[in-house]
């Protein structure tokens, strides 16, 4: 199993708080991995220090490395092309409402300067097969995207975050809005993701990171407490804590 | 090891309840043995169908179980060592039963029984350890438990190979040979027991079955 990024020493403050502490892990290429723990605990900030989100905060402070594919996103890489290769989708869908929904999977490559129509739209059709949302719009490219239903409007921001060509997506608790049936279609969208691309994925749901993750990560009071293949996590976890949050006991 | 959940507590008085059926039938057989009596299996059937009733209802406990709460971790290995250790009790109550098939099947009024009638007294003990040790979650003990089983495999055969210099009856030969044998598989069932709690503590499994 290859690994894909490589954390050492990762620290995070907002001002004075020391949110994470000394984050080390190896998170494989081509797998999902959840990050799970109680509210609080870091995950978030976990994930945007990935992409670099972390910093926009203001008083927001990182050290440590992210290495991705070897090459340190906090050394030197640009900004824009961390963002491009890290793709991120949030709790709540945020389709750009004044945009159609074949515009909004491919607002960021006309920002990057991808003009030709045609290009444009074979790609808005690509992706939003590739997230199973095709054959439900495509009759209504034209429509606004915040037209759709909360489901539908996720996978149009995975849409969005695929027409990159990202090789990360890091989802934040992705389905907390939406209902059981939209749901189970996102996670079958997660599988298939992993077989292209590497996915790290923020729940409250244990459940869910036990349905749709090959490695699960454990992080409380902003440290890593356990990471390991998911089955070993929810089977028999090595830590006491682990334990007790998976088995509710605490969270 | 955390609390039990509430869940695991209702199950856990299904299978004490198992228990109870078993150790009867044990209690029955052991002294229809003793005596050479025959004619308990209409009885030993009763009981281990209601036994397995309760194996039944045990895994349905669990099912629902994993469903309602969807448990991991210890919990989770609580629910489905559950369901070996009923299935476990409910291979034991069998075996015992077939006992009294055989006491049914063969006159042995002359045979000497002592030695099965020993190692019948000591699986069932074994047994009952085992599950002692499973309801206070000990898994050093299960595992002094599993190694006491060689005793009883070596009992077994120490009975076999008696009857080979022996000038006894056949149907002495077989009745021993079959119930000792029946007997190391009750022992068996206890040592899975033990394995099982060894699992449900450590989230380790030890290589058996």
């Amino acid at each position: 199993m290859a690994d894909k990024m490589i954390i050492e020493e990762l620290n995070a403050w907002f001002d004075t708080k020391h949110v994470l502490k000394n984050i080390n892990v190896k998170i494989p290429e081509k797998k999902v991995t959840a990050v799970i723990g109680p509210s609080g605990c870091g995950k978030s900030t976990f994930v945007r220090c990935i992409n670099r989100m972390h910093e926009l905060v203001p008083g927001a402070k990182v050290s440590g490395k992210i290495l991705l594919d070897g090459g340190d996103i906090y050394g030197g890489m640009d900004v824009m092309d961390v963002r491009r290769k890290v793709g991120m989708v949030f709790q709540k869908p945020n389709p750009f409402p004044n945009m159609s929904v074949a515009d909004n999977v491919v607002a960021g490559l006309r920002l990057l300067g991808t003009h030709s129509k045609r290009e444009l739209a074979e790609i808005a059709e690509d992706r939003l097969k590739s997230v199973g949302l095709w054959e439900e719009v495509k009759d209504e490219l034209k429509k606004s995207g915040a037209s759709l239903s909360g489901g539908q409007q996720q996978r149009l921001c995975i849409a969005r975050a695929l027409a990159m060509n990202p090789e990360v997506i890091l989802m934040d608790e992705p389905t907390s809005a939406l209902d059981p049936a939209s749901t189970a279609k996102l996670e079958e969208l997660v599988r298939k993701l992993k077989n292209e691309i590497m996915v790290v994925i923020i729940t409250h749901n244990v459940s869910q990171a036990a349905r749709i993750s090959d490695m699960t990560a454990f992080l409380y009071l902003g440290e890593l407490i356990e990471f390991d293949e998911t089955k070993n996590i929810f089977e028999h976890p090595k830590n006491p804590l682990t334990e007790r949050y998976i088995t509710g006991r605490f969270g | 090891m955390l609390k039990e959940p509430e869940y695991m507590t209702k199950i856990n008085a299904k299978i004490m309840e198992m228990q109870e059926i078993v150790e009867s039938v044990g209690e029955q057989v052991q002294d229809a043995l003793k005596n050479k009596r025959n004619g308990l299996k209409p009885v030993a059937s009763e009981l281990c169908r209601e036994a397995q009733v309760k194996e039944e209802l045990i895994v349905e406990m669990c099912v629902e179980s994993i469903i309602r709460y969807q448990p991991f971790a210890s919990d989770l290995r609580a629910v489905t060592v559950a369901m070996k250790v009923s299935y476990d009790l409910s291979r034991v109550c069998r075996y015992l039963r077939n006992i009294t098939e055989i006491l049914d099947e063969f006159n042995i009024k002359s045979c000497k029984v002592k030695e099965v009638c020993e190692l019948l007294k000591d699986a069932r003990e074994m047994v009952r350890q085992s599950l002692k040790y499973y309801f206070e979650k000990d898994h050093r003990a299960a595992a002094n438990l599993i190694k006491s089983d060689e005793s009883i495999d070596e009992r077994y055969r120490m009975i076999l190979k008696s009857y080979a210099t022996k000038k006894v009856s056949g149907t002495c030969i077989l009745f021993n040979g079959i119930t000792a044998r029946i007997v190391e598989r009750m022992a068996d069932h206890a040592c899975y027991i033990s394995h099982e709690t060894i699992y449900l503590v450590t989230g380790r499994r030890t290589d058996y079955r």
